[in-house]
């Protein structure tokens, strides 16, 4: 049989174009009869066959134990073969590595350096503890083969194995410093020891102080620019230790920086500098003031607009570093950051939004936030376009007038340049939030401008990926989609913010109507945002502009929902709704409501109906209560004569009673987070005592009760009992509130339209317009331009008569304040502006107070706290966040990056220099547990020998006997001995190689 | 410390696949085709650095709260190159410096160019061990071991002779040709390198 080299393969590959699947199917097969071959030839080259499609993504961990075999083959190029399938196939469960252990430590003792190379090489790849432990000793005699490669190989092989085994670190150190300190090593070994103590170095900086002379030495003689990048590195971490290291090292970085050739070490100086905290003030305070502008400009230079991409990148990297240390550093550079939150590539951007999230006030937020909102509109529109089949005239020429950056969006579209991926869609919708909401919202001067936003972000929001991830791999992206995230930040406005409430209502009807009438009838709503919506719906009712439509879509989208906690939530809304919606008491019980409300029941009725088989027990119990309480409503509606003419008739009270009385107990406020955990059990609640002393008697009546006539006055009465009754948990929590509301004002804004879909703009002015009706200061402009009709154009308008023309007053430079109260000097005035300037809010203006209502807190000050200071401060006994904040750091520790590879073991090892010599490492502290282990081994050998020598006694004596009784036995009796005497010498060969 | 060093093609298939971790071959497939993607759409002119692909972003935005230093381990960087036919790219954590690694890929190439005599896809695609063992003589467990040209190639050449790409299969053979040198020669540095 004629077998297919690699060549073959590869040829063979590039001649079955299209039916490459095939043709790798029946080499696979080849290759699994090859590899059993007795002729170490074709072996080796169907494993190099295997390694090469196992590249391609073909498994071929079934051919580990042949990988062993190739690996201790006699020839050099078919190990080197077996050692690099073994690095490109093992993987953590691969269980044959035990076996190579003794091969290992053979090919690492081998005379020739290539072949040394190789298990080498190999070892970062497949070590584990035990491994790690058994090679030690065979390794640290490499560290001064008379082969430079190999010692460096060595050196970074070591620190490999530490990470698994850190006491290989303890038994290496030494050794490895005197290579580091020897100024006839060679460079390259230097410059891979420097690389090693580089990564060992944020993780144990204190180790290392003690090598700084040298190091300092290294960087200014060195003449290596790579290893210059990795010592400012290690500076870096060092100098916040010591303090004295700043003054030594300012001049030659300084001199780097002026003068290297070398843009990455130019770079690396620049952010070295900054991250080792060489900024900060201290003494000297004018020659650091030099460096610090000397780094910023540098910095800036980088990341204005005609530079080198790679350059602004990198720039953005530093000053995200930065911007942790020197905020005020950063924030002065931010017109230049802002404008590669438009760049066209999103590698800039994104790192450009991770700045600007932490750069955002109040005074920037739209103008940010309006940035982000055209991307996003630009790309779904790429999507809707390439949807329609290439109409050139998408919807964004609505907004291509609208400034710069239009042009550039319309060219991405037709030249059909993808859209952007949904991930980055999804990581900015999450920023937008999340630099809205932060501190409570405190950035937003606009409500209004706001909630448009949200609606505007769920039109773009991508639908949820099907959840086709490892569940083990992302278990942060599980629990909802984003646009449950933009629905929840609505309900939270509607909820926090009392004076925007009825806008948020209507914008969540919007959100409903256009859910209900998108979605085609067979498909089912994924979209996670209709739970908070549903919320608002049902909470806030009655402001809602048309209830009736709003129930009608609700209860079309109810049979679809998609997640059981939202259809409990919608089932819940369903209800909320219909108490409002036919729950009017004022109104006669005409014939004509009777059989609208009749109507109404029946199909709510039929719409829960499957529900009250539901898996989920909250949907389920839900459903039948609501089915119930509807069916004893229709009864009583039935049997409720109508009104004529002459007779009034009320309507049933179960139906304006005592429904409506479910849910308009107490208003919902937000609460904090582990608030709940803080409210104190009351002294006389005893939790073990049963509710009612009689329960199980009560129940048994219950199936026997049968309802009386007159049934409606006594359930409408129970009803009435219960609101209060439910509210009680809760009624400590409010009343002990110190309410601190946060003010806020509305303010200019630019044109949104370029981002808001035209109908919510147009939604938007028509509600402004209802608004300021009646403000007789508020002079409505024929012309409609939009957006600036806000209170600073009354104020204006006031303050200024109105002949003035008010477009050319530069509005954003507007002394509020001052032109509040005309009467206060100028000096103060400018007081005051510095003050604003300083303050991240602007100060609340009298025209519009808008109150966002805080989180409420138990035991804490009172005061607005971030849900996060609730949640981790320490006085929180409650156990449930404490448990869920255990949980979350034990996840922590589980998850890891997928290519992540942990030194974390590193940190709870000491390399004990404090005592003797570096290079005994003995004299100082206890004994090693390498010497250690060394010590047991002899030992151990000590003691096998001794066995063995006892057996052997015996098994004479023994032999003796069996030969005086005639009984061969000798067999089993020598193969005994021959493994005994092999485990031996394995222990002999490691003594030795340890001393 | 570098987490992963790949090569692959214009239509995404692997030339070089090596990962300083153990890694299941389907989620190494996985990372490739998702990197891949970000690679393929990259507008020219863009920067050399890629945002984290997906399977990477997961994991390490759920660590965001972990404490500064735990970030030292996580590949956080994706550095690519592109030379004609190929691309070359890097993951790593934020211990090594970008700019290096832009400079790190070329001396790998360059290293690649000496060996083979102008070298292009085809060579790589037939010797992809020499590929394996130029990267060992640079880049072991993860760390730099090694950037002088000289030295890498000598160390290569001292395992044994590199094959050459085989006569009959030309440069133009299935379209997979066209050289790397071109992208080579001038090196296409925007800076003064490391080097």
């Amino acid at each position: 049989m004629f077998e297919k080299s690699l060549y073959d393969l590869i040829r063979g590959l590039r001649n079955h174009k299209g039916h490459e699947k095939e043709y790798i199917q029946t080499s696979l097969k080849e290759c699994r009869s090859e590899i059993r071959s007795q002729d170490m030839d074709v072996k080796a080259t169907a494993l190099l066959k295997l390694v090469y499609l196992e590249m391609l993504g073909h498994d071929m961990s079934w051919a580990s134990f042949h990988v062993l075999e190739v690996m201790s083959s006699q020839k050099y190029h078919q190990k080197r073969v077996g050692y690099l399938a073994a690095v490109q196939s093992f993987r953590p469960d691969t269980d044959v590595l035990m076996m190579a252990t003794n091969l290992l430590k053979k090919d690492v003792a081998a005379s020739l350096p290539i072949i040394i190379s190789l298990p080498i090489n190999a070892l970062p790849h497949v070590v584990t503890p035990s491994l790690a432990m058994s090679l030690l000793g065979d390794l640290l005699p490499r560290l001064s083969h008379s082969h430079a490669a190999i010692r460096k190989k060595t050196v970074v092989t070591l620190y490999r194995l530490a990470l698994v085994y850190p006491e290989a670190l303890r038994a290496s150190w030494p050794k490895i410093k005197e290579r580091l300190m020897d100024p006839d090593e060679d460079s390259s070994v230097t410059a891979a020891i420097v690389n090693v103590v580089c990564e060992l170095g944020w993780r144990r900086p204190h180790d290392f102080l003690p090598l700084a002379p040298r190091l300092f030495e290294l960087l200014v003689d060195g003449g290596n620019n790579w290893m210059a990048i990795k010592l400012i590195k290690l500076f870096a971490t060092l100098t916040p230790l010591e303090p004295r290291l700043v003054r030594k090292l300012l001049p030659p970085l300084t001199n780097l920086i002026r003068t290297t050739p070398a843009m990455s070490l130019l770079y690396e100086c620049i952010n070295g500098i900054i991250q080792g905290g060489i900024l900060g003030d201290g003494e000297d305070f004018s020659a650091r003031e030099e460096v610090a502008s000397l780094c910023v400009t540098k910095l800036r230079g980088m990341v204005s607009a005609s530079s080198d991409p790679n350059l602004k990148y990198v720039a953005l990297l530093a000053f995200n570093r930065i911007v942790v240390t020197h905020p005020f550093l950063v924030a002065q550079q931010e017109d230049v950051i802002l404008e590669c939150i438009d760049s066209e590539d999103i590698s800039i951007r994104i790192k450009a939004l991770d700045l600007v999230q932490g750069m955002v006030s109040s005074d920037n937020l739209v103008t940010i936030v309006g940035r982000l909102m055209r991307q996003l509109k630009a790309s779904s529109a790429t999507i809707n376009h390439q949807h329609n089949g290439g109409e050139a005239q998408g919807p964004e020429t609505d907004s291509s007038d609208e400034g710069s950056a239009a042009p550039r969006r319309h060219r991405k579209t037709q030249d059909g340049a993808s859209p952007l991926p949904d991930n980055y869609t999804v990581d900015v919708i999450g920023r937008i939030l999340t630099m809205c909401s932060q501190n409570n919202y405190a950035n937003i001067v606009d409500f209004d401008w706001f909630i448009d936003v949200l609606t505007q972000l769920l039109r773009v929001a991508p639908a949820p990926r099907a959840k086709d991830l490892d569940p083990g791999l992302s278990p942060s992206k599980a629990p909802g989609d984003i646009s449950e995230k933009i629905g929840n930040e609505l309900r939270n406005v509607a909820v926090k913010v009392k004076a925007i409430r009825s806008v948020s209502v209507r914008a969540a009807e919007l959100v409903i109507s256009r859910m209900g009438s998108e979605i085609s009838f067979s498909q089912p709503v994924v979209s996670g945002a209709l739970k908070p919506i549903a919320w608002v719906l049902g909470e806030y009712a009655p402001q809602l502009l048309s209830p009736d439509d709003t129930m009608r879509h609700l209860l079309d989208l109810v049979p679809r929902v998609d997640g059981p906690e939202v259809l409990a939530t919608c089932l819940q809304a369903v209800l909320k709704l219909f108490a409002h919606v036919s729950g009017d008491d004022q109104a006669l019980w005409t014939s004509e409501r009777k059989s609208t409300v009749s109507l109404l029941m029946a199909r709510i009725i039929h719409v829960l109906e499957p529900f009250a088989s539901h898996p989920y027990l909250e949907v389920q119990e839900r459903a039948v209560e609501f089915i119930e309480l509807l069916k004893l409503t229709a009864e009583a509606a039935a049997g409720q004569a109508t009104s004529t003419d002459e007779v009034q008739q009320d309507p049933p009270l179960l139906l304006t009673q005592a429904i409506p009385s479910l849910f308009a107990g107490w208003e919902l406020n937000s609460v904090a987070a582990g608030t709940q955990q803080n409210v104190p059990v009351p002294d006389d609640l005893d939790l073990d005592e049963p509710i009612h002393p009689n329960l199980n008697s009560l129940l048994a009546q219950a199936d026997s009760l049968m309802l009386p006539v007159q049934g409606n006055d006594e359930f409408e009465s129970y009803y009435n009992e219960k609101a209060p009754a439910t509210s009680m948990s809760s009624e400590p929590a409010i009343k002990r509130l110190v309410e601190a509301p946060e003010e806020v004002s509305t303010s200019y804004q630019q044109s949104e339209e370029s981002y808001l879909d035209p109908d919510i703009v147009a939604r938007r002015k028509a509600e402004r317009m209802e608004r300021y009706r009646d403000d007789p200061f508020y002079i409505p402009d024929a012309t409609a331009s939009g957006g600036r009709s806000t209170p600073i154009h009354n104020i204006l308008q006031k303050e200024n008569g109105p002949g003035l023309d008010i477009d050319s007053i530069p509005i954003m430079q507007l002394d509020l304040s001052g032109r509040a109260s005309p009467a206060q000097s100028q000096v103060q005035q400018q007081q005051q502006q510095q003050q604003q300037q300083q303050q991240q809010r602007p100060r609340p203006r009298p025209s519009q107070r808008i109150v966002v209502a805080a989180d409420e807190t138990l035991g804490g000050s009172g005061l607005s706290t971030p849900r996060t200071t609730t949640y981790d401060s320490e006085n929180n006994t409650g156990s449930e966040p404490s448990l869920s904040l255990a949980t979350a750091k034990s996840k922590k520790l589980k998850q890891q990056s997928l290519l992540q590879i942990t030194s974390s073991h590193l940190s709870d090892l000491a390399l004990g220099e404090e005592g003797g010599g570096a290079g005994q490492p003995g004299g100082g502290g206890g004994p090693l547990a390498h010497e250690r282990q060394q010590r047991e081994e002899a030992e151990m050998a000590l003691a096998l020998k001794e066995v063995q020598r006892l057996r052997l006694e015996m098994q004479r004596a023994n032999e003796r006997i069996q030969v005086a009784q005639g009984v061969p036995v000798e067999g089993v009796v020598v193969k005994k001995k021959k493994k005994k005497k092999k485990g031996k010498r394995v222990v002999h060969l490691d003594e030795g190689e340890g001393q | 410390m570098i987490n992963a060093f790949l090569v692959f093609n214009g239509q995404g298939q692997p030339r070089l696949t090596k990962f300083y971790t153990q890694l299941d071959t389907s989620i190494q497939q996985r990372l490739i085709s998702e990197i891949f993607t970000l690679v393929s759409n990259r507008a020219p002119g863009s920067c050399n650095f890629l945002p984290l692909p997906p399977l990477l972003a997961a994991s390490s935005t759920s660590n965001t709260s972990s404490s500064a230093q735990e970030q030292n381990d996580v590949p956080s960087l994706v550095t690519y190159r592109n030379y004609a036919t190929l691309y070359f790219i890097v993951i790593s954590t934020s211990t090594e410096s970008p700019l290096a690694l832009i400079d790190l890929i070329q001396v790998y190439v360059e290293a690649l160019d000496r060996l083979f005599e102008n070298v292009c896809e085809l060579d790589l695609i037939f010797n992809y061990e020499t590929l394996h063992a130029t990267l060992g003589e640079m880049v072991v467990g993860g760390v730099v071991i090694e950037t002088n040209m000289e030295r890498i190639v000598a160390g290569v050449k001292a395992q044994g002779t590199v094959a050459k790409r085989p006569v009959n299969e030309g440069r133009s053979g299935g379209g997979l040709g066209g050289g790397l040198g071109a992208g080579l020669g001038m090196g296409g540095m925007v800076w003064p390198g490391t080097r």
